[in-house]
């Protein structure tokens, strides 16, 4: 079949049955679920040794409040990771790459941090509004400035893991596709062509990586300011 | 440990007598393709009977157009060999630190079950020293006995002479006191004797004496010369 380069960004159906539900919940089925062994094989015991490892780094800037936060913040590292980490293959859909997704993640889990805060602390978190040590002329514009950043994190969050992943699939296309159209008019060219989009992989692999932890890195941060 | 891996009262069926699972999983050509597969196919194609399949397979798929070669397949081969890159190059390392892992959970509970079984085999020897030591103790009690015997002859000593020192004070006293009397009565008597010779000297007896004592004086100064 004949693709186009935003093909790949198209919810994906097969026959008029929509099948989005299937690849954001597909990346389940390659863990390993812990059963009730002692000792368990391998990939169960990364499995277990690499979240407990994750989710202690995370939780330790937060107070006890915060460790409630735990399970959904694992869980939806280890669900973009997937998710990210499978866009790579060819011919498959990344659910990541649609800023309605996105911003789903995003927009609730921010307000949560933000209600969170302005329920049980109001004075502590509308203070984060206003770093220490500001001259006092300057406080009425860094309010403002303070608080249309906090009004634009969940913009931030959402769009920054879409564009970076929609980005990176982009270049793919496109250099791959220039690999293909030059590898009958200069062979040598398409080769080096081709060496530029093996580093990209590489990239694209470590950019899946990092924007997954950065989004609940960031997410964590919020819930700090205000838990 | 060969029944480690096995889950553990999952139903209520004892598990007892089941044989413990295999240590690895299926051997694997290529990655993907189970060796069963190459065995299914040998006693009718031999050893290139897969191949050949898996050449004319990919031909035909090519041939027909059923698979288009197009962008996607030099990212594939592209994502392909840095995932195949990858698994050669630190495969064994991850295997091996998973297989670190098990090992020192393993080796945190025999730690703990050798711990025990030292801990009792301490409390065993100190059981029998202690038993060594109640048959000695025949020999404390002897010297328990003895002490306290000592301790009471000891006393009942003390307390005898005691009893003799006041006894002799009291016989000191009544001899002292028979001296004081017959000392006092002889005293008395002298006194007595005394005063009445005294008494007994007339004034004529006086005057005898007295000449006698000068005549005497006077016969020896007769004889004393003075010494010069």
């Amino acid at each position: 079949m004949n693709l186009s380069f935003f093909d790949q960004f198209a919810s994906p159906s097969l026959m008029g049955i929509p099948l989005i539900l299937l690849s954001l919940l597909f990346p389940a089925l390659l863990l390993p679920t812990p059963n009730n062994r002692w000792l368990t094989n391998r990939l169960s015991t990364l499995q277990s040794w690499l979240f407990l490892l994750f989710t202690k780094q995370l939780m330790l800037p937060l107070n006890k409040n915060g460790h409630k936060w735990s399970i959904i913040l694992t869980s939806l590292m280890t669900l973009l990771l997937m998710i990210n980490l499978l866009g790579l293959l060819p011919y498959t859909f990344t659910p990541t790459t649609q800023l309605s997704m996105n911003m789903a993640l995003a927009f609730p889990l921010w307000l949560a941090t933000l209600l969170t805060g302005l329920r049980n602390q109001p004075s502590m978190s509308l203070g984060h509004l206003l770093p220490e040590g500001t001259p006092t002329p300057l406080i009425p514009a860094l309010i403002l400035i303070e608080t249309t950043s906090l009004l634009i994190r969940p913009l931030a969050l959402g769009v920054r893991l879409t564009a970076n992943l929609t980005a990176g699939h982009l270049l793919i296309q496109l250099i791959s596709t220039a690999t293909i159209a030059l590898l009958p008019i200069m062979p040598t060219v398409s080769i080096l062509t081709m060496s530029i989009l093996l580093l990209l992989t590489i990239l694209e692999v470590a950019v899946a990586m990092i924007q997954a932890y950065v989004f609940v890195l960031l997410l964590s941060l919020y819930l700090q300011e205000n838990i | 440990v060969l029944h480690s891996a096995r889950p553990l009262h999952t139903t209520q069926q004892s598990l007892a007598p089941l044989p413990p699972l295999p240590e690895k999983g299926g051997e694997v050509r290529y990655g993907l393709i189970p060796e069963e597969f190459f065995q299914f196919l040998y006693p009718k194609t031999g050893v290139t009977g897969p191949y050949m399949l898996g050449t004319g397979l990919l031909l035909y798929l090519l041939s027909k157009e059923i698979y288009v070669i197009n962008h996607e397949t030099v990212a594939a081969a592209c994502i392909l060999s840095v995932i195949i890159y990858g698994v050669k190059k630190y495969g064994a390392d991850v295997a091996a630190f998973a297989d670190k892992l098990n090992e020192e959970k393993v080796a945190k509970a025999l730690a703990v079950k050798n711990e025990a079984i030292k801990g009792l085999e301490t409390a065993i020897e100190q059981e029998k020293k202690e038993q060594w030591r109640v048959e000695g103790r025949n020999y404390l009690f002897d010297a328990k006995r003895n002490n306290i015997a000592m301790l009471l002859e000891a006393n009942y000593r003390e307390r005898l002479l005691t009893v003799y020192n006041e006894v002799k004070k009291r016989l000191d006293y009544q001899v002292a006191m028979q001296n004081l009397k017959r000392q006092k009565e002889q005293d008395h008597m002298i006194q007595w004797v005394e005063k009445s010779v005294v008494q007994s000297i007339t004034p004529q007896q006086q005057k005898e004496s007295i000449a006698k004592c000068i005549l005497d004086l006077k016969a020896l100064s007769k004889s004393a010369q003075a010494a010069v």
